[in-house]
């Protein structure tokens, strides 16, 4: 396991105390136990998305909450602890070929389960499979006064009380300890196949809508742009069994080559490996500032102008890795000033928000935080979203500063 | 199911009187209706068990004449029930005494269509079935495909987070909106979600779909199309014994397919289903399974293939393949007019809305039967058995003493068991009015004290759609059951209208 554990369970770290409950009980005898504030880690990969959270009285490390609880191969479903790394998961689920259809970028560095449910993390094949909200049926949390709660079932078909697996959701921490998850589960297709070919963004963009114009259901669709002056790459997965792959392959590449993409087909294994490197690409380096749009599948060629002219202005570099299909765009700024960082992420808010978009600071240089506030401008739901923060965590231990300055 | 009350009180009269005064001002008259005998129109959904007569019932036209009506019945502490179609099947649309319900049917616009981003937005009056017939001839659809699509509305939908035959593949209402205009309780105006599909923060569009309109009115929603699958394949199985049945739809599972529909259905529901629609299903059969599979045409004929094989080896006795469109949807009138074709059948019948690990699914058939005999009443069963959700419909004749009371203890029965397999008490009609009592069996009083800390967030004054959802001393505490005396209209101190 790749997870930076900086400190040991007791210890007394820079931030605040570290500890690593072992059970749903302990959790909950934690939190009821203490008072202060809590900073709730699973791998540490996404510390640095939205605000930062600043001196937080006690980490509450689920680096001890792992291991599957249930796994039910004949109905597809698991229920797992959340500090089991996806990858760990993967493993013990590909044993009866089966996965939890989730191939965030993070996995390989660690990422847990909770984690990722608490980050809303997804990977290309979120275009097939959706995202860890589509695909949790429910959920364990411990509040702040240790109160544990369960929402949801170990069925995929479940409309009983409010879906909190769902609010959970890209609450990076803030409401609750996410202690256990209950997932649904999918076959892992016996064939994968995936075409790449050169295509700049005016050509990603069109082929994205005319593949999903088209009957050929791809599981992604993936666009990267070049470095510099050279041309982006396009990739586009199929899965399934081997015949189908193969026709369904072919039907991307006719596809493409009509819009003037010449593709290669890769099959197992160079295809797996380029998907390796592809998801290495969407996590950037330490000194970058990352950030994750999600709008419209239509609008990447415009949104990639708009980064590529703005940080050429700027004098930064600038890459766009995006879900082409799914209209997530993750932007990469490398090099010049934090003034230059900053000035490109303030563009990059307003051109977002004009067009409905949402935008998530994933990492920056530290410089950054004293140029441009972690979140942008606050969505029409702000309101209610404190009064949800105030209800679930009505001393505000969770995660302070993280969706600083909304609340 | 209790009258739990009849209609508005006298001394609230003049409360909807300065309610009425005051939307008056803000609706044209047609909007507004205070007469009784229209008022009895809405007083229940289609779990016509429950019946309450709203004071007052508005009919706005637009997101700001929505948030009007609330900011009223805010300002004046009077609780208000939004309203699609009616054709809810667990009382979720249960007027409240004195309180308002606020028709969405006028608003019927679409919105806007996005064809290259493939979604529509539209208001919520909208039916299900329209969405999909907007842009069919753009090879687009709307998946949630709940029984009652062409009348249902798409705001019902994400009152109670709809699915529908397909869901095992494509999901449910959740699964297929990027964004809606909410009004608050306290008749703000928020969008959630957006034109991506995730926003910075907790997602309040998923907390809010499927909340059976206790924490908001969605006034505009953009929901997500899908381009048509390439090839649709769809054969009826019949089985000796819903058990050879269950079997297949395992085998089909584990051989990695994930079909677009299993249905299961048993001799009953076929002998129904048959009066009403003349699909052509077997009649000397114990069980049927409809098996669609759909998606490119290589994968889905050589899953359909495959299909044919489990069934085969599982012991089918006919296999009757759609030879065509219309033979497909023959199919599946007689399957969706399952629990209207009931009438003919049985004069009464309560529908069950369970779940249960679909691997278990032969021991619930089991158990059921163990209690419908117990019972003496006859138990039909239709259901999605790809994902484990039965709909036992429990069959009675409510003019003979006793035998509704003993069909609702049943039919109560039957989703409690559920809870007990591993499962959930509703898997697509809601808990509503009709299972709140229920819900103590499946969740702990902490669960549901902190789902009711998401209700205070939006709703602190507990005027939206109040007495749904969470058991109240009030519903549960008297005995439910169809048009029963009240306890107090037997102590003679109220008097049914």
């Amino acid at each position: 396991m790749s997870r930076l554990l900086t400190t040991t369970p007791g210890e007394t770290a820079a931030s605040g105390r570290v500890e690593a409950p072992g059970t749903l009980t302990e959790v909950s005898a934690l939190l009821g136990g203490t008072t202060g504030t809590l900073l709730v880690r699973g791998a540490a990969t996404k510390l640095d998305w939205a605000g930062r959270v600043t001196d937080p009285d006690l980490v509450v490390d689920t680096a001890a909450l792992q291991g599957m609880l249930t796994h039910n191969p004949a109905d597809m479903t698991a229920s797992v602890r959340a500090g089991t790394p996806l990858q760990v998961l993967q493993e013990t689920l590909a044993e009866e070929g089966q996965w939890l259809a989730l191939d965030p970028p993070s996995a390989s560095v660690g990422a847990t389960v909770g984690g990722l449910l608490a980050a809303g993390d997804s990977g290309p094949s979120r275009l097939r499979y959706g995202g860890l909200r589509d695909l949790v049926l429910g959920v364990t949390l411990v509040l702040a006064d240790g109160t544990l709660a369960r929402a949801g079932s170990h069925v995929i078909k479940n409309v009983a009380g409010y879906d909190l697996s769902k609010l959970v959701h890209g609450s990076l921490g803030s409401l609750a300890v996410i202690a256990e998850v209950i997932v649904r589960l999918h076959p892992r297709p016996p064939a994968s196949a995936t075409a790449v070919g050169p295509a700049d963004a005016a050509q990603a963009t069109a082929a994205t809508l005319a593949l999903a114009a088209s009957p050929l259901e791809p599981t992604a669709v993936e666009w990267v742009s070049g470095d510099g002056t050279e041309t982006g790459q396009l990739h586009v997965r199929v899965d399934g069994t081997t015949a189908s792959t193969e026709a369904a392959s072919r039907g991307v590449a006719d596809l493409l080559a009509g819009l003037g993409i010449p593709t290669e087909v890769l099959s197992e294994p160079a295809a797996d490996n380029a998907w390796k490197a592809h998801a290495t690409t969407v996590l950037g380096t330490d000194d970058e500032t990352v950030v994750r749009v999600a709008g419209l599948p239509s609008d990447l060629d415009a949104l990639a102008r708009h980064v590529s002219e703005a940080a050429a202005q700027a004098g930064v570099g600038a890459r766009v890795i995006s879900s082409a299909a799914l209209g997530m765009h993750t932007v990469r700024l490398d090099g010049g000033s934090a003034q230059a960082h900053a000035h490109v992420l303030t563009g990059l808010r307003t051109y977002a928000r004009a067009r409905d978009a949402t935008v998530l600071l994933r990492q920056r240089p530290a410089a950054l935080d004293d140029l441009v506030d972690a979140l942008g401008p606050p969505p029409s739901s702000i309101e209610l979203l404190r009064r949800v923060k105030a209800q679930f965590d009505p001393t505000g231990r969770f995660a302070p500063g993280r969706f600083r300055p909304w609340y | 199911m209790a009258v739990t009350h009849t209609g508005p009180d006298q001394h609230l009269g003049s409360i909807t009187d300065s309610l009425a005064e005051r939307l008056g001002h803000r609706l044209a008259p047609d909007q507004i209706i205070t007469d009784l005998t229209r008022l009895r129109t809405y007083e229940c959904d289609a779990i016509t068990g429950y019946r309450v007569v709203p004071s007052l019932v508005a009919l706005p036209e637009s997101t700001d004449e929505v948030a009007a009506v609330v900011a009223a019945c805010a300002d004046a502490g009077v609780p208000f029930v939004a309203r699609g179609a009616g054709t809810g099947l667990s009382g979720g649309a249960l007027p409240v005494a004195d309180g308002v319900v606020i028709s969405l049917a006028r608003m019927r616009r679409v919105l806007g269509i996005d064809l290259p981003n493939q979604r529509m937005t539209v208001e919520p009056g909208v039916t299900n079935a329209d969405v999909s017939r907007a842009v069919a001839a753009h090879d687009l659809y709307y998946a949630p495909d709940p029984s009652s699509q062409t009348v249902c509305t798409i705001g019902g939908n994400i009152a109670e987070n709809s699915g529908g035959a397909h869901c095992l593949k494509y999901g449910f209402t959740t699964n297929h909106v990027y964004a809606m205009t909410l009004v608050l309780p306290d008749a703000s105006v928020v969008t959630v979600g957006g034109a991506g599909l995730d926003t910075v923060g907790p997602d309040l569009r998923g907390a809010v779909i499927g909340s059976e309109g206790t924490l908001a009115i969605a006034t505009s929603i953009t929901v997500r199309l899908l381009r048509k699958p390439e090839t649709v394949r769809t054969l009826v199985a019949d089985f000796d014994t819903a058990e050879a049945a269950g079997e297949a739809v395992s085998g089909i599972i584990a051989a990695g397919i994930i079909p677009a529909a299993v249905e299961m259905l048993d001799a009953l529901a076929i002998e129904a289903c048959e009066a009403a629609v003349h699909a052509g299903y077997s009649l000397d059969t114990a069980a049927a399974l409809v098996v669609e599979l759909d998606g490119p045409e290589a994968e889905c004929d050589e899953g359909f293939s495959r299909v044919k094989e489990i069934c085969t080896s599982a012991g089918t006795t006919n296999i009757r393949v759609a030879a065509d469109a219309g033979e497909r949807m023959l199919i599946w009138q007689g399957r969706k007019a399952a629990f209207a074709a009931m009438g003919r059948i049985s004069p009464d019948y309560f529908v069950q809305d369970g779940v249960i690990p679909r691997t278990r699914l032969g021991e619930a058939l089991a158990e059921m039967q163990v209690m419908a005999d117990e019972a003496g009443l006859r138990v039909a069963n239709v259901f999605h058995a790809g994902d484990g959700n039965l709909h036992p419909l429990v069959l009675y004749n409510a003019a003979v003493d006793g035998e509704s009371e003993r069909g609702e203890k049943l039919s109560t029965a039957i989703a409690e068991l559920c809870v007990a397999m591993g499962g959930s008490i509703t898997g697509e009609h809601g808990v509503g009015t009709d299972k709140a009592c229920s819900m103590p069996k499946m969740f702990a009083e902490d669960d549901l004290a902190v789902m009711k800390r998401l209700r205070s967030a939006f709703d602190p004054a507990g005027i939206c759609n109040p007495g749904k959802v969470f058991p109240t001393p009030r519903l549960c505490g008297e005995r439910p059951g169809p048009y029963r005396v009240h306890p107090l209209e037997a102590a003679g101190l109220i008097e049914r209208m």
